[in-house]
């Protein structure tokens, strides 16, 4: 009690409240701009931290970490760029409602989903953190391929009209992720010689090109044809309760998917997010409206990547693993303030514990604060002409494309996988899945390469988890079920997911 | 252009583009340097595979819905307009590329976005071109340099103080 006491006034003292909302504003700020992460805004206030002590110093970064999971669905609804890779799947039904003058109502319904996300999987973190980290550290090479692979059966689920074109999209993603130095053998693949090919194709370069440039292209195209104004944002409250409440079955599952994918290192926000999305297409009663700019496609995907927060805690606290380059920051953070993750600091340090949950709870009402300002400020941005946009956003990632690596060849490889993703949208190979491959490509190669190598080449390892058999049931099923969906349903054109 | 008769070249197209993946592969990736190991060919060997087949299927696909004589529904159709416009914005990022890196931000970024609002959003009131691109030029500046401290590109044939 005393430890809870203590926690509670160190996380509630002055300076501390004022970390965390540091932490918050500059997280959001970085993701909500294309080529920021609130991953780099972890790298850069790191430095800053090692004069503070240690419960401000973690307030502050994780004030930055839960900020930034929820700035990433700014652009993403407003511009239809993710801010960050977690918010690509609220591009598919944010954007769509910010489009036909719902944008206030979308970004309130995302920060109420990430709010509850986040604060879902903190309760989780608080009561069950030895059982899931138990859980979380039985995951294995095997079991997490297993997984990815379930994720990528959501491509099936992205793209309505076709399989064939979903599966040749999402195939294609998987072979852009291919090229570059693998990491495993340290060869180059396909790279030609080039020292900048071998860094590979960023994964956020890739993003933004397919995102943006097809969009700002259409845009163009319109210009001039079409006579479109400005879109009237419709006057709503900014924070529509009452609808994302009638959702709470969804952030819940929503929040739960999260949690438990946050929770295995080596997975993260976008699985979680498009896990999260493709959960509420396949359960909804108008899936055939997901695309087109319902507020279950932001709810579910924006409930999910927050709630990884907590998720992937869990083994930071508990073992002392980070799950992804956050968490990594976070780790280097609790070592350099003298808190050794594990079990002897959970005994010691209990306050320390204690004031970080609080922590994590005061940053979601200053997110949400700052977000009731935010939101009627940021959907001005729409009230700029559309062809006025569309040149902004071609800046926006020019620059942005070179502000991740500090590389002008990002900015040539934006180009170009910009202009071929304008190809294939043009003949109807949606762009999701595409974004899908990228995203889990490389997690989804390396762990089935690393279980071979620990089984001496053996495929029996993937047989001889019950986990890993799941996940691969339900792959089958959820392949089987839209087979079997395509073959019933007459032929009527369907809204395609793009 | 009826659907099913793009997917009737383009099947063959992505069936092409992944033989010459294949090809690609086998040349440059080795192969598995231990037993038991997949290698980093495998992967690509297997994604390309896969493509050659989902062509084919798309080729297939397209010549059973032709005999159906299905209803074409929406169906693709690129214009001379389209394509300038599309030939445009890419040449116009990969200028900026090309600017960034030998001019700089400062420079590279008013050019560009003004010849964009000009080319592409077609706007041709020079003193809200002008302003725009450097309104758009200052405020990147600002987010990105000032407040942010991310560093943006200089420029090699700009000599700095």
């Amino acid at each position: 009690m005393d430890a809870l006491f203590q926690g509670m006034a160190a996380a509630l003292s002055v300076g501390t409240v004022a970390a965390v909302a540091t932490g918050v504003v500059a997280g959001l700020v970085f993701s909500a701009i294309p080529g920021l992460t609130f991953s780099v805004a972890l790298a850069l206030i790191m430095p800053f931290t090692f004069g503070m002590d240690p419960i401000p110093a973690m307030a502050l970064l994780l004030g930055v970490y839960s900020g930034g999971m929820t700035g990433g669905a700014v652009s993403a609804i407003l511009l239809g760029i993710p801010g960050t890779p977690s918010a690509a799947a609220t591009v598919l039904d944010g954007h769509p409602m910010a489009r036909r003058g719902d944008a206030s109502f979308a970004l309130g319904a995302s920060v109420i989903s990430s709010a509850f996300g986040g604060l879902f999987s903190l309760v989780v973190m608080m009561l069950l953190l030895e059982q899931v980290a138990d859980v979380a550290i039985r995951f294995g090479p095997a079991e997490i391929f297993a997984l990815v692979l379930f994720g990528l059966s959501t491509i099936c689920g992205l793209a309505d009209k076709s399989m064939v074109r979903g599966l040749i999209a999402g195939v294609l993603g998987l072979m852009v992720m291919t090229i570059g130095l693998d990491e495993l053998d340290g060869v180059g693949r396909l790279t030609f010689g080039s020292i900048q090919l071998q860094q590979g194709v960023n994964m956020l370069v890739a993003m933004i090109a397919l995102f943006a440039v097809p969009q700002v292209i259409s845009t163009f195209v319109d210009h001039g044809r079409v006579e479109r104004p400005a879109i009237t944002e419709r006057v709503r409250a900014v924070f529509p309760w009452r609808r994302v409440a009638g959702c709470w079955s969804l952030l819940l599952r929503s929040s739960a998917i999260g949690t438990v994918i946050g929770s295995i290192p080596g997975t993260g926000g976008p699985i979680a997010s498009f896990l999260a999305y493709d959960h509420a297409r396949r359960f909804s009663r108008r899936p055939a409206e997901f695309g087109t700019g319902t507020i279950e496609g932001v709810v579910a995907p924006e409930a999910s990547n927050n709630a990884v927060m907590g998720g992937a805690l869990i083994p930071v606290l508990s073992l002392g693993i980070p799950g992804d380059p956050a968490t990594a920051v976070i780790l280097g953070g609790l070592l350099v303030h003298g808190l050794q993750p594990g079990p002897m600091l959970f005994q010691t340090r209990l306050d320390v514990i204690y004031a970080l949950y609080m922590a994590i709870a005061v940053s979601w009402v200053i997110i949400l604060l700052v977000q009731l300002v935010g939101i009627r400020l940021f959907v001005r941005v729409l009230r700029v002409p559309p062809h006025v946009l569309g040149v902004c956003i071609l800046v926006l990632c020019g620059i942005g494309s070179y502000v991740i690596r500090n590389a002008i060849f990002d900015v040539y490889l934006m180009a170009i996988i910009g202009l071929l993703g304008y190809g294939l949208q043009r003949m109807r190979i949606p762009l999701a899945p595409v974004v899908l491959g990228l995203v889990l490509g490389p997690t989804l190669e390396q762990q089935y390469r690393t279980a071979l190598i620990l089984s001496e080449g053996s495929h029996q390892i993937f047989f001889e988890s019950g986990v890993a058999m799941v996940f691969f049931a339900l792959t089958l099923l959820t392949i089987g079920w839209q087979v079997w969906s395509s073959l019933r349903t007459p032929t009527e054109p369907k809204p395609e997911v793009t | 252009m009826r659907l099913d008769r793009l997917d009737r070249w383009l099947g063959p197209s992505l069936t092409l583009l992944a033989l010459v993946w294949l090809w690609l592969v086998y040349a440059y990736i080795p192969g598995a340097r231990f037993e038991g190991e997949p290698g980093p060919r495998a992967f690509p060997v297997l994604l390309g595979t896969v493509l050659a087949g989902l062509g084919v299927v798309m080729m297939l696909q397209s010549l059973v819905s032709a005999r159906r004589d299905r209803e074409p529904g929406e169906t693709p159709s690129l214009g001379g307009r389209e394509v300038g416009l599309a030939a445009g914005t890419f040449g116009l990022l990969i200028l900026y590329a090309f600017l960034l890196e030998r001019i700089g931000f400062v420079s590279a970024t008013p050019v560009v976005t003004a010849l964009a609002m000009y080319g592409l959003a077609k706007v041709r009131r020079w003193v809200l071109l002008g302003s725009i691109a450097v309104g758009i030029t200052f405020g990147c500046w600002v987010i990105f340099d000032v407040l942010l401290g991310t560093p943006l590109p200089r420029g090699s044939w700009v000599i700095w103080p």
